[in-house]
């Protein structure tokens, strides 16, 4: 049988990282196609590839055996490439009909509504679902509107349909229903690319399971043959790089005590210490509620339930003014978003939290200590740049990164967050950060470092936390946390086989 | 040569192109209208662009954060009735008084909006396009139709803007200008210096960022808003000065002209960029538009305003069109200046990668 898409040797790198790495993969009509993989390791890429948002380096794709490129989304959606995602993309103000057609051009200047209601209608009976076409997006469930977007897929006779993580808001009951649609399209002969982090949805839905790392391709087997301690061994089979070493300290008194934290509908339960000179892991996959909980701590979306002890008194945290008066520093993961304001100099951004420090006796900034200051980190973390009073815009990613260091280590925190702090930097860059955290915990600093990527928090953490969909998985010391440990915890073994 | 891109950025030479657009309009005004090149024409536009300026001053400092104040108009009426009545009522006030009460009133009505700005989170376009209303209508009705006069008021007052602060050949500086300046240089030092300064320029290029950075945003968006409001009580005190005579529709389209002044003179309506300087650049084009134009014969108050309209539009365009281009020459000049080193060993890649 011919496949319906096939990519060949497709390759595509951004500044710094190997995104695709000489690629191949292949879509046949009719199976559900599951595409495994560790955050970072490609599939994002190559979703984007599929719908024409990024154009390959090098390689080809083939549509039915014949080359095709595929410059934009309104081209793979020629094609007959749909997609949908874990937030659909749904007009709140339009209705369900309306949503289906959005793409399609109307012949004539206008809208045939009997004929559009009757054609969407139609292709929601041809789904098995119950969904009033008149009615308004705005109010209908994340699966609902999921719907829509698959009835949209249908309408434009998709061959094949991009799945990208969507159950993973969903009940279980609207999974299931998902699936249901799922097995009517692949009757119909479509191609479904299925990415998912739950390993029994894979089990239960896909007909072979394609596993990437790294941007390439490690693995692709029919469901039979393989089994899940396999799919896990070929998602983490990687080296661990030589990392920088931790140096040996001693840990200090308990600072940070956390217990029961919780938000609504985002994480609960949430129990840990941190101790003072202490690197505190926090693993887990996209999603998990991780970046939540830094954001609880630093008050910029509190908690609502659960205690937060920091120093022996329990404190309410509101809001980031208070968190900082506290001691808490927030290093975020969106560096250009929250971490940095971008048109103001190096220097501005350095001292933008602790303003007040600089501030003479009759409430002017010395800009002489304020240089002092931008000085004094340019020279300790090495931020390579001209001048002081450059924009901040204007370094690279990993300079970037150490001025929003350079911000907070200026607030002289005593509890360090450290959201992603390596995500989009070099090598270089990346073993400095390291060497920071050491030297940081070290001078007694507690850190709670949320990462991505395994093989740093592994090396870096003195216990590693794992969380899953707003759940503590568990608490892993040094010594027992093995990529394979930890993974297994992020995509949901079942609690009780987990050594907590 | 490119060595000067160090010392100074586009930005900065942006500003002085607005001089060049400022002569371009002199000069064109001074073939159509009989005597403009007087010592009367002068006064005439220095006394409307004082006015202009210190609202733009103020408009600027709430553009800054991201947000914009529509109501000034009616401040400036509101304001500078309020401060006639009192005077009239009480001729005896000392001067600091009267203009006291102006600035206090002012600052009154503006954190009515910063109020609602912030603590209800309705869009400060909305908010203040209703307060613009709302202010109009409530001074329509406490003057119930009377109009100030300039016989109720003291003759200090009515003296006022003819008192020379120094003259330059046959150019007399008055006092109206100068309180335009002080305001422009005393919010501009406070721009660069203050702690607040900081703030607004932090919030508006990022708001979320500095949200994240424990700064009191609210505050910062309220004061803003007071200190507009101020300013325009100030204008208002001005506007009581130069014409004496106040009805309820003082200071009507003010607040187009102060808006228009600030993103003239470069104050970026985003937020997060912007000079007093910008603005009082932009507060003189505009006054010099508006005031040339009145004077300009045969043309219509209907034509005056799409003229105006026009040479807006064309300032902004021509500035924009000058800014990309110092920008895009820089940036040549940093290129060359980082392949210059390179080009002795790698000649002919150099291009190429």
């Amino acid at each position: 049988m011919q496949p319906i898409l096939k990519l060949e040797n497709i390759s595509k790198a951004f500044p710094g990282v190997k995104a695709l790495d000489h690629v191949e993969f292949e879509l046949f009509p009719g199976e559900v196609h599951a595409l495994l993989g560790e955050n970072g390791a490609g599939k994002s890429t190559l979703i984007k590839i599929m719908t024409g948002i990024y154009q390959p380096d090098s390689g080809q794709i083939l549509l039915d055996g014949h080359p095709i490129k595929i410059g934009n989304s309104a081209q793979a959606q020629g094609y007959g490439i749909a997609a949908i995602y874990q937030e659909p993309l749904v007009f709140p103000d339009l209705n369900v009909a309306e949503n289906i057609f959005i793409g399609h051009r109307v012949k004539g200047a206008f809208v045939d509504w009997r004929k559009m209601y009757r054609e969407a209608d139609d292709i929601l009976a041809r789904l098995g679902v119950s969904l009033d076409a008149r009615s308004q997006a705005r109010g209908l469930t994340l699966a609902q509107q999921q719907t829509v977007e698959i009835a949209k897929a249908l309408s434009l006779n998709a061959r094949v349909l991009i799945m990208d993580e969507p159950t993973a808001s969903l009940s279980a009951h609207e999974v299931e229903q998902l699936f249901n649609l799922t097995r009517v399209l692949r009757e119909r002969g479509v191609a479904i690319l299925f990415i998912s982090h739950r390993m029994d949805e894979i089990f239960e839905i896909a007909d072979r399971v394609t596993v990437f790392r790294d941007g390439q391709q490690i693995s692709s087997k029919p469901i039979a043959e393989i089994t899940r301690d396999g799919v896990i061994q070929d998602m983490v089979g990687r080296k661990l790089e030589s990392f920088f070493a931790r140096n040996e300290h001693e840990q200090g008194e308990l600072m940070l005590s956390v217990r029961n934290l919780g938000k609504r509908g985002i994480f609960s339960d949430i129990n840990f210490d941190i101790h003072r000179g202490e690197v505190l892991g926090f693993a887990g996959l996209v999603g998990a509620g991780r970046t939540d909980v830094g954001l609880a701590l630093f008050g910029v979306e509190p908690a609502d339930s659960g205690e937060i002890i920091l120093k022996g008194s329990q404190q309410q945290i509101r809001s980031p003014e208070q968190a900082q008066a506290l001691g808490i520093a927030y290093v975020t993961e969106d560096r250009r978003q929250l971490g940095l304001t971008l048109p103001m100099s190096i220097a501005a951004n350095i001292s933008l939290p602790s303003l007040r420090k600089y501030l003479s006796a009759v409430g002017i900034i010395r800009r002489k200590a304020e240089q002092a200051t931008a000085e004094n980190y340019r020279q300790r973390l090495s931020i390579r740049t001209p001048s002081i009073w450059q924009e901040a815009g204007k370094l690279s990613g990993g300079n970037q990164q150490k001025v929003v260091l350079s911000k907070w280590l200026n607030t002289e925190p005593q509890l360090l967050i450290l959201d992603e702090p390596t995500r989009g930097i070099d090598v270089g860059a990346k073993a400095e950060v390291h060497h920071i955290i050491d030297q940081l915990a070290g001078q007694g600093m507690g850190i709670m470092l949320i990462s991505s990527d395994l093989p740093e928090v592994l090396a870096m953490s003195d216990r590693i936390l794992v969380m899953r969909e707003g759940q503590q998985m568990g608490i892993f010391n040094r010594e027992e946390a093995t990529q394979e440990v930890v993974i297994n915890a992020a995509m949901g073994q079942s609690r009780s086989d987990v050594k907590v | 040569m490119y060595r000067i891109r160090h010392y100074i950025r586009p930005e900065q030479i942006r500003e002085f192109s607005l001089i060049f657009i400022i002569m371009l309009a002199v000069l064109f005004f001074g073939t159509q209208i009989d005597g403009y090149y007087s010592a009367r024409t002068f006064n005439r536009i220095a006394a409307s662009v004082a006015i202009i300026t210190v609202l733009a001053a103020g408009q600027t400092l709430v553009i800054l954060t991201r947000n914009i104040d529509l109501s000034i108009g009616s401040i400036v009426g509101f304001a500078s009735y309020f401060a006639g009545q009192q005077l009239s009522a009480n001729q005896d006030m000392h001067p600091l008084i009267a203009v006291g009460i102006a600035i206090g009133f002012g600052a009154l009505l503006g954190s009515v909006n910063g109020l609602l700005v912030v603590y209800g989170r309705v869009p400060s376009i909305i908010v203040t396009l209703g307060t613009l209303a709302i202010y109009r209508g409530v001074l329509v009705d406490y003057a119930q139709a009377k109009t100030i006069t300039t016989d109720m008021m003291p003759t200090w007052l009515v003296d006022l803007p003819r008192v020379n602060l120094f003259t330059v050949g046959e150019i007399e500086i008055r006092v109206m200008v100068g309180v335009a300046v002080l305001v422009v240089i005393a919010f501009q030092l406070c721009l660069t210096y203050l702690l607040l300064g900081r703030r607004l320029y932090a919030i508006g290029s990022n708001p979320d960022a500095a949200r994240v950075a424990g700064l009191p945003a609210r505050r910062i968006v309220l004061l803003a808003y007071i200190l507009c409001g101020a300013l325009a009580g100030l204008g208002g005190f001005m506007f009581l000065v130069r014409f004496g005579t106040i009805t309820v529709s003082a200071g009507v389209g003010l607040e187009l002209s102060a808006v228009a002044a600030a993103v003239v003179g470069g104050v970026n309506i985003f937020g997060g960029a912007g000079t007093m300087f910008g603005a009082l650049f932009g507060a003189v084009v505009i006054g010099t538009l508006e005031q040339s134009l009145l004077r300009m014969p045969n043309v219509s108050e209907f034509v005056r305003d799409a003229l105006l309209g026009l040479f807006i539009l064309l300032a902004v365009a021509s500035d924009a069109v000058i800014l990309q281009q110092l920008r895009s020459l820089w940036a040549r000049w940093a290129r060359e200046a980082r392949e210059t080193p390179a080009a002795h060993s790698e000649k002919e890649s150099g291009h190429a990668s």
